[in-house]
């Protein structure tokens, strides 16, 4: 049909409705194809041109569940047979109580939950609109006991973590903090004084600030560093 | 004894098209947009457009309170465009009345469209338009400011919408009425597209325009939302290139 084009620069913010690439492209994440085969931004972020696909990756935006994705929930209600848990998203999490067989198998301790526990908890299924359902049972899922949490917008989740978990690594290993991202954007930490948490904290607000720019773990690592030194 | 008489101007535009505020028959009053000044909302925008000055707010997608307002294949949208007490030049009475009514619902009509509600079955998206100044034309720059502030809160989108209003002063089609202008005028029309597709998404008119006034009208309306647009463009973008000079100047 018509020649390929590419109508922006890599890693360039674009807006809503903004053309991004006519022709013989894949539709990656956050883009939509008009009716007359331009692929057109579906939100405000960076184009992301790969190989032969085309996507977006936002800048902004509530957190949205995916099957599979490690969440750090609040309990908002216990009624029952179900806890149900606020993970910061236009959906609840409910988490049935086992009961009858099922409780052989399960650890039932970990279901003792009281209303403002945190835990944490991955989304087993979710049917897109109404029904979200978590899990803790599992290794290492359920409540967290002792250290902070900290929220950072959900869009900013990936550069929180970085390629091959680079950015969380350095993260850690300057402030010599237990640190568990949820994908939802709240962040569990334990740090071994009020100095590492502060530097912490202040170096999320850098990454959710500066995302868009590239060499951010480097200027994360030198802020941490230089905030660390005295 | 009203505190403040309202004048009508002798002349509301002069033969050779000078207007009231001195301004060319197709010249627009100066628009500024700014993009995230509210730190609670998801996203925001203010917008300064002559004497107007407009805040959006956008909330969501956020849980549906009350429950039975769910609709289970598509997120909900709420409009509400409020004018402050303070706003005009007589206390306006808080509260909704029958035109801020009116205007929610054109405004809310006029974004829907834009926005992927599919992508969000279940949710709420809230907009709220404040008016704390006005000035002519505030349903125009309420929907300029909203596009900005759903695009600021990272909701999925066809484009943003752009608008602006056109109208009939004596023979001539006038861009963006000024306050005498909506007062006395003869027409006034604001219009809002859906860029950059340019579909019509809110049309109204008030006072008669001959077939060619209006296709001359519909035409200075479609010229000026293609600079509103790029405004809006400039205005989102803008705080990331902030960003991105002083990181690299430190740098």
């Amino acid at each position: 049909m018509s020649e390929s084009v590419i109508l922006v620069k890599n890693r360039e913010v674009v807006v809503p409705g903004q053309p991004l690439a006519k022709g013989r492209f894949k539709l990656g994440k956050d883009v939509y194809r008009d009716d007359s085969g331009v692929i057109r931004a579906k939100k405000l972020g960076l184009a992301d041109i790969k190989e032969d696909t085309v996507s977006v990756v936002p800048l902004s935006g509530v957190y949205i569940p995916k099957e599979g994705d490690i969440v750090i929930g609040i309990v908002s209600r216990i009624s029952g047979s179900t806890i149900i848990v606020d993970i910061r998203s236009p959906y609840q999490g409910v988490i049935p109580i086992p009961r009858g067989r099922a409780t052989e198998r399960v650890d039932m301790r970990k279901y003792n939950l009281k209303l403002g526990d945190v835990i944490l908890a991955k989304v087993k299924a979710f049917d897109g609109s109404s029904s979200l359902l978590l899990t803790i049972d599992m290794e290492g899922l359920g409540k967290l006991e002792g250290g902070y949490i900290l929220e950072v917008e959900p869009a900013k989740v990936p550069r929180v973590i970085g390629k091959r978990q680079s950015m969380l690594t350095i993260l850690k290993e300057k402030t010599k903090s237990d640190i568990i991202v949820g994908n939802n954007g709240r962040i569990w930490v334990r740090s071994p004084s009020l100095k590492e948490l502060l530097a912490l904290e202040k170096a999320l607000r850098k990454i959710e600030a500066e995302s868009h720019v590239s060499g951010l773990s480097d200027r994360v690592s030198s802020f941490l560093t230089q905030e660390l030194s005295d | 004894m009203p505190l403040y008489v309202e004048k009508k101007p002798e002349v509301l535009i002069t033969e050779d098209g000078v207007r009231t505020d001195g301004r060319k028959p197709h010249e627009m009053r100066p628009v500024r947009m700014t993009v995230g000044i509210l730190d609670k909302a998801d996203g925001s925008a203010f917008i300064e457009w002559g004497g107007n000055k407009i805040l959006a707010a956008v909330f969501g997608p956020r849980e549906v309170h009350p429950k039975h307002l769910v609709l289970p294949d598509k997120a909900l949208v709420r409009t509400r465009y409020n004018m402050a007490p303070f706003s005009t030049p007589e206390r306006k009475r808080p509260g909704p009345d029958r035109r801020s009514v009116e205007l929610s619902k054109v405004i809310r009509e006029a974004l829907k469209p834009a926005i992927f509600v599919e992508n969000y079955p279940g949710s709420v998206i809230d907009i709220f338009i404040e008016v704390l100044r006005s000035d002519a034309g505030t349903r125009v720059a309420g929907v300029n400011a909203a596009s900005l502030a759903l695009a600021n809160a990272g909701i999925a989108m066809r484009g943003l919408v752009a608008a602006c209003a056109v109208g009939r002063v004596g023979n001539f089609v006038v861009c963006d009425p000024n306050h005498d202008e909506d007062m006395w005028g003869d027409a006034d029309m604001p219009m809002a597209m859906l860029m950059e597709a340019e579909e019509i998404t809110l049309l109204q008119t008030d006072g008669p325009m001959t077939d060619e006034q209006f296709r001359e009208a519909l035409k200075l309306g479609r010229n000026a939302i293609r600079f509103l647009y790029e405004m809006q463009k400039e205005a989102l973008k803008r705080p990331y290139r902030v960003v991105e000079r002083s990181v690299r100047g430190v740098v």
